[in-house]
């Protein structure tokens, strides 16, 4: 186990070391003079040097490297080049919370609803639910995340009567179902009290949420806050349709893969014999069957975390949220900031290495199966 | 259960066939004409009534009509026809078609502003008129937009999954014919490549070099050649061990002359099958790129900066950013349809299961 996870640490050393050197010499690639790319050409002669000199480009490129290296392990990443140059870390720091939050918030949702859906496509696999569930991933995996977002703003800030009439509508039609289900089990057999009771409850439930949410429809902020005195509520529904935006191809790729490890666990033998038992559906599908189709998610939700921070940039543009993306994009890459890019960069990409190899450890410890094939 | 992955996917096949195998509902073709009728009323011939009312009877009868022709061709070609692929290919082959001829086609101007002077800016969309799908804030007419967008797409998207499939083919066979240091070498370079989330490591880049089609098909071949390092190598895995590999060797073929003659043509299938879901990708990213102002620049226009230049005032003009997304969603639909069909055939590991 420990020779494992040290294997896999050591694999980590020339990847972050590649990591580094492609950040850093990424300012080298730049055509011409970084300082003139940066000012233009009609800077003084004093300003060209102040920026040669944050960036050390008056040194040889290894010495450059080492030193760049050694201040960036200790945390020093630079002074930012345009005024007030400020340091680099300072600017990252202040960014990290803002996106963090988003992400955490984006995963959050996206295993909630995929679970769900996952587990109940499963569960009626081959029916019409299935088949629009499906049909509905497929289409939340083509959305590219910066037109989720900007439908969002459309439909829940500009029109926000539409998804308001939509939800009242369609949640109608679930509530009409449940209530006829209910009504016909009871014509049928009214003694039977479990076979009508659950779905007469479902329906109050149901109805009651429907009704609730339609009237207190929040209305959501067109740019998200994220002021730190906020109370955990304002944050959520400032953070709610950014994070819902990011969800979106997240909630489509979790859900297929859930579905369909779940369909191969449905047909396992301890599942038929908590069938026989005579186990209520849900215990059979979320005590017995969820954990041992959930592995694959896992580790994919690792890979996929890739793709959600290059989503929280555009998300963060679109919304005014000052993360990291924004950091990076609205005052690194357009003023030509090289430093910020840098270092960003270099924070995002060593935090992804370092969590998917967390993540591929941890994987070690929740699968039984995988720890022994391996060691 | 000596390997529950595979066994369980072998029992549990016939059995969710058995149940898919209920019969679509073929009943339902007379919604055809009326969903036709219900757009053709929406676009044409309800000209005073407010857009919510038009757009809601257009996109219903877009769905009752889907359901007709889905009826209709099961009746025709039997029930495993999949219409929603067929329709996903068509469109593919629209927005092609256009982004090949769009040089030629007699479109009012879209791409330079001092030639629209005398046009009405922020123009609705009206099918029938000399603007079908209106003009933008520059009085330039979207539906040439559209197309020109697609020719700049389809040129970046497809020449980086072009040079991805060279690069990454050449280098994935042979870490995976060879194994040994050079794979380790192979896979840690791939490794430290998709270190970089995908945006990121483009937007950095996009300070780097000037953004120009061919600059940008390079650098999206970067985020197609570590995934195809990879799936070439695991391919040439499979093929390295079977038999004719072994005959060829026996008969006395270098290692040159196996990975040409023999790996290669088998490995190309799986991998070019792949190539319309690297396409959808790179088709979102070359517009994400876009729509945050690193990509190509305002007047040749993009799917990407169209929406950028659009979402300032699409509160009021909502088919300023709602004409480029739907394209360019439908597009990456239809390609991740056609891809995931065209995976389900030719990749021998997909097959298999």
């Amino acid at each position: 186990m420990l020779r494992v996870i040290g294997l896999k640490l050591v694999r980590l050393v020339p990847v972050l070391f590649l990591v580094s050197l492609a950040t850093f010499f990424l300012i080298d690639l730049i055509p011409g003079d970084p300082a003139v790319n940066m000012l233009g050409a009609d800077a003084t002669r004093e300003e060209y040097e102040a920026v040669n000199k944050l960036l050390g480009l008056d040194k040889p490129i290894t010495d450059r490297y080492v030193d760049w290296l050694s201040n960036a392990v200790v945390g020093d990443l630079g002074h930012s080049l345009r005024l007030p140059n400020e340091p680099v870390s300072d600017l990252l720091q202040r960014s990290v919370g803002p996106t963090l939050r988003l992400s955490a918030m984006a995963l959050g949702m996206a295993f909630v609803i995929a679970i769900f859906l996952g587990v109940w496509s499963a569960q009626a696999a081959g029916t019409r639910v299935d088949r629009l569930v499906s049909g509905t991933m497929f289409g939340f995996i083509s959305v590219p995340t910066f037109l989720a977002g900007l439908l969002f703003i459309f439909f829940f800030v500009f029109r926000e009567s539409i998804p308001r009439w939509l939800w009242l509508i369609g949640v109608g039609l679930i509530v009409l179902r449940l209530a006829y289900l209910a009504i016909s089990r009871l014509a049928e057999d009214s003694a039977d009290v479990s076979g009508w009771l659950g779905y007469a409850i479902a329906t109050f439930v149901v109805a009651g949420l429907l009704f609730w949410v339609f009237v207190q429809w929040p209305d959501f902020p067109r740019t998200a806050s994220h002021r730190y005195d906020d109370n955990w509520r304002e944050q959520i529904r400032s953070l709610f349709l950014p994070a819902l935006a990011l969800a979106l191809s997240e909630i489509a790729v979790f859900t297929r893969l859930l579905r369909a490890d779940m369909l191969s666990t449905l047909q396992e033998q301890f599942v038929l014999s908590s069938r026989a038992k005579g186990m209520p559906v849900w215990r059979i599908l979320f005590r017995d069957a969820l954990r041992p189709s959930s592995f694959s998610l896992i580790t994919v939700a690792g890979i996929t975390l890739g793709r959600l921070i290059g989503g929280t940039v555009i998300i963060e543009t679109i919304f005014g949220l000052e993360g990291l993306g924004k950091l990076i994009v609205g005052t690194g890459v357009i003023p030509k900031n090289y430093t910020i890019v840098q270092g960003g960069v270099l924070v995002l990409a060593v935090g992804y290495v370092l969590l998917n190899a967390i993540i591929d450890i941890s994987y070690q410890y929740l699968d039984p199966r995988i720890r022994r094939g391996r060691v | 259960m000596s390997d529950p992955a595979v066994g369980t996917i072998a029992q549990g096949e016939p059995e969710v066939r058995a149940r898919s195998a209920e019969p679509r509902s073929i009943w339902l073709w007379p919604l055809l004409p009326i969903g036709i009728a219900a757009i053709f009323v929406g676009t044409m011939v309800l000209n005073d009534v407010t857009a919510e009312i038009r757009v809601t009877l257009v996109l219903a009868g877009i769905v009752g009509g889907y359901f007709g022709l889905d009826a209709l061709c099961q009746r025709r070609w039997g029930s495993g026809f999949d219409t929603s692929a067929w329709l996903s290919g068509f469109w593919l082959t629209l927005v092609g078609l256009s982004a090949i001829t769009v040089a030629w086609l007699p479109l009012p101007e879209s791409r330079l502003v001092k030639n629209a002077l005398t046009e009405t800016p922020r123009l609705r969309p009206d099918l029938f008129s000399e603007h079908p799908l209106g003009t933008n804030i520059q009085a330039l007419d979207m539906l040439g937009g559209v197309m020109w967008g697609a020719r700049t797409s389809l040129i970046i998207s497809l020449g980086a999954v072009a040079i991805g499939l060279l690069i990454g083919g050449v280098i994935g066979i042979t870490a995976g014919y060879f194994r040994g240091p050079l794979d380790s070498g192979v896979g840690i370079l791939a490794d430290s490549m998709l270190a970089f989330p995908p945006l990121i490591l483009l937007v950095a880049m996009a300070t780097v070099f000037t953004q120009n089609q061919w600059t940008m098909a390079l650098e999206l071949s970067l985020l197609g050649i570590p995934t195809y390092i990879r799936l070439a190598r695991a391919n040439t895995l499979t093929f390295a061990q079977r038999e004719f590999v072994l005959a060829a060797k026996a008969m006395g073929s270098g290692d040159r002359r196996v990975i040409f003659r023999e790996l290669m043509p088998n490995v190309a299938l799986p991998m070019v099958s792949y190539a319309f879901l690297v396409t959808a990708v790179l088709i979102v990213a070359e517009a994400s790129l876009s729509f945050l102002g690193v990509g190509i620049q305002p007047p040749e226009p993009t799917w990407g900066n169209m929406i950028e230049a659009g979402q300032e005032s699409y509160q009021d003009h909502p088919h300023l950013v709602f004409v480029p997304g739907i394209v360019m969603f439908m597009t990456v639909f239809a390609l991740n349809r056609v891809g995931d069909k065209a995976r389900e055939r030719w990749d021998p590991r997909e097959a298999q299961l």
